[in-house]
């Protein structure tokens, strides 16, 4: 049988049923709809985690210097310029940028006007020290250089602080929310060898800091300063300025990156990747919930695709004659069967398409419902749903599965209706 | 048209497993004849016709049917013989419910191997040609038992088979509509068609020229 011969009896066919096949694609649209929608919310909250929590880049390790080792006998115990440029030499790495943490205790008691407000806080200073290369692009040229005497610290903020603090920090404390480049130019006082949390011995000196911008490379839990000012701190206060902290390894492309990983741990060095199984962990549990929703919501295309096969193991019986006069007509067997799979199946593509429809309606409408009733929190997103196009493509594919599995063996039944029989008398 | 040779057939069904209902049946019809095959119920009749018609495979012997042997043919062959060389008129008319009268004629054009050209036009002509001009929008619902026979037969003809088959086509119709459909037969009979009709109507099966009778599966000739 021809297509257009075909469609077209398909389509007389589905015009003749009002209500029950419809009812049965409303079935299938039904379990696409929740399947799509909470895939759709695991993807989105995933995409929130993974790029923003906890933004990971599948070029770039951080080597650390191992937590124990045998001295210098077996490995190196030092990430010390001699370590960066035998990683810089391995196969496969575009580029290396150095972090040396300032082990002079720091803090700062604020007490004056913040944007308006009245703040008067007082915290514990923590320092990186990162190579410019690093937060190139997210500070102007000469703005992140080791300060001149009298000359602020430049320090650069963690995008991510900013986040918490306008979403979290500022809503509790009446605060002001602040842009990125508001805080540009901010400075705040610093008191070098003192710390709020732990007893020092160290002289304490007074100096100031300048905010030069914002960079996701700055830490979290502090601030970052350029490479050559941490070495100078450590230096003039007798701690070690000679040992990187950490060294931050750009791959040449994701590819390179095992063969790089081992090669480090050949070197006797580790791989700092608190970060990353913190983003591991917490994908994992969205992904796990999305899981379980998700199969869920394929329990109920399965319901689907029952119901299909009932309701067309019913059409079967009710229209053997009319599967007779067909055969009389010269319908083969197999044109008999792909009749009733055509059926199936343009219920199973209206449910998929509908339910595909459904999700993304239903998506809005909770992002919508979302930005009126939540209050702001860090990290919040404009949608929590993503629906890329792979996704909108399985929707619809799942609900042609779903009735073409239901209408699989009617089919078959269908094809094998004996004329003889259901046309006698 | 039919050559026919030494067939036998057993019921299948439930109750009677093994029993004869067709035992050496032989016949030969010619191109342009029209006959009738008559008998009591349960003689086989229907049964005959539809071995003639390859809806039924599970027959013993010869069958030649528009110059095709009907043995050994797979699903896809006797499908397309059917299709090409059989019209097909059936007592309880048969059509399809959901189809309106044109599309219903129109149908045998769906399952051609090769495309058949202006298929609405021939079809409306079909209709024309039994009287039915004017009707063709009408679901069959919509039409008399006579109407709704005089689509069947529209139906059987549209693909212009050499051999048409019959099966009680009055039995569900009233006597004008019974005779206006015997008329129709004959006239289709004078343009040539070969027809082969089961009945049970004497004065269908005295329409047709030849009568043939089926009696407790054997075929015999009637003569007049």
């Amino acid at each position: 049988m021809r297509a257009g011969d075909w469609a077209g009896l398909v389509g007389a066919s589905l015009r003749r049923e009002r209500l029950g096949p419809w009812l049965s694609a409303l079935g299938v649209g039904l379990g696409v709809g929740s399947l799509v929608f909470f895939v759709a919310l695991g993807l989105g909250v995933g995409h929130v985690v993974r790029h923003d929590v906890f933004p990971q880049d599948a070029r770039r390790l951080e080597v650390i210097p191992p937590a124990f080792s045998l001295g210098g006998l077996l490995a190196p115990a030092r990430l010390d310029e001699a370590a960066v440029a035998r990683l810089r030499a391995l196969p496969g790495v575009q580029a290396v940028h150095r972090k040396m943490v300032v082990q002079v205790p720091a803090a700062c008691w604020y007490d004056g006007d913040f944007f308006g407000h009245r703040l008067r806080a007082g915290f514990d200073v923590f320092m990186v020290g990162v190579d410019r290369r690093l937060v190139e692009g997210d500070v102007a040229v000469g703005e992140f250089e080791d300060p001149k005497p009298g000359e602020p610290l430049p320090v650069l903020v963690s995008t991510r602080l900013l986040e918490l603090y306008n979403k979290s920090f500022a809503p509790t404390r009446k605060l002001p929310r602040l842009g990125p480049g508001m805080l540009a130019g901010f400075e705040f006082p610093v008191q070098l060898g003192r710390s709020f949390m732990a007893r020092t011995e160290e002289a304490v000196s007074q100096v100031r800091a300048r905010v030069a911008g914002m960079s996701p490379a700055a830490p979290l839990e502090g601030v970052a300063v350029p490479l050559v000012t941490a070495a100078r701190l450590n230096r003039e206060r007798g701690h070690d300025a000679e040992s990187f902290t950490s060294v931050v390894l750009v791959a040449e492309d994701p590819g390179a990156v095992p063969r790089i990983t081992e090669a480090t741990r050949d070197m006797g060095l580790q791989l700092d990747e608190r970060e990353k199984g913190a983003a591991e962990a917490a994908g994992g549990a969205v992904a796990l919930v999305t899981g379980a929703l998700a199969l869920l919501s394929l329990l109920i295309c399965a319901l689907a695709a029952f119901n299909i096969a009932h309701a067309s193991t019913a059409a079967v019986r009710a229209r053997e004659r009319e599967i007779g006069v067909l055969r009389a007509l010269g319908a083969t067997r197999r044109d008999v069967r792909t009749l009733f799979l055509g059926e199936a199946a343009v219920l199973g593509l209206c449910g998929g398409v509908l339910g595909t429809a459904a999700a993304v309606g239903l998506a809005r409408a909770v992002d919508r419902l979302a930005s009126q009733v939540l209050p702001p929190f860090p990290f919040q997103p404009p949608s929590y749903f993503l629906f890329p196009t792979w996704l909108w493509a399985a929707g619809v594919g799942l609900g042609l599965l779903a009735a073409v599995a239901g209408a699989w063996w009617p089919s078959a039944a269908a094809a094998r209706v004996d004329p003889a029989r259901t046309l006698a008398g | 048209m039919i050559s026919a040779r030494a067939l036998a057939k057993r019921w299948e069904g439930p109750g009677a497993e093994g029993a004869p209902v067709l035992a050496d049946v032989s016949l030969e019809v010619g191109a342009g004849e029209f006959v009738a095959i008559t008998g009591p119920s349960g003689s086989g009749k229907s049964t005959l016709l539809h071995v003639l018609g390859g809806l039924d495979r599970a027959f013993e012997g010869e069958l030649r049917v528009a110059g095709q042997s009907l043995r050994g043919l797979d699903d896809r062959a006797l499908s397309r013989f059917r299709n090409a060389a059989l019209g097909f008129v059936f007592q309880s008319f048969h059509l399809v419910p959901h189809l309106d009268a044109l599309a219903n004629v129109a149908l045998p054009a769906r399952f051609a191997p090769a495309p058949v050209a202006d298929v609405r036009e021939r079809a409306a002509e079909a209709l024309g040609r039994v009287g039915l001009a004017g009707k063709e929008r009408r679901r069959p619902s919509e039409l008399s038992g006579g109407e709704r026979q005089r689509v069947a037969v529209a139906r059987a003809l549209l693909l212009r088979p050499p051999l048409l088959l019959c099966d009680e086509p009055t039995g569900n119709l009233d006597a004008a509509s019974g005779g206006a459909l015997r008329t129709l037969l004959q006239s289709l009979h004078g343009e040539g068609q070969t027809v082969v009709v089961v009945t049970h109507d004497a004065a269908m099966a005295a329409a047709a020229p030849r009568e043939l009778r089926l009696e407790a599966g054997r075929l015999s000739e009637v003569r007049r």
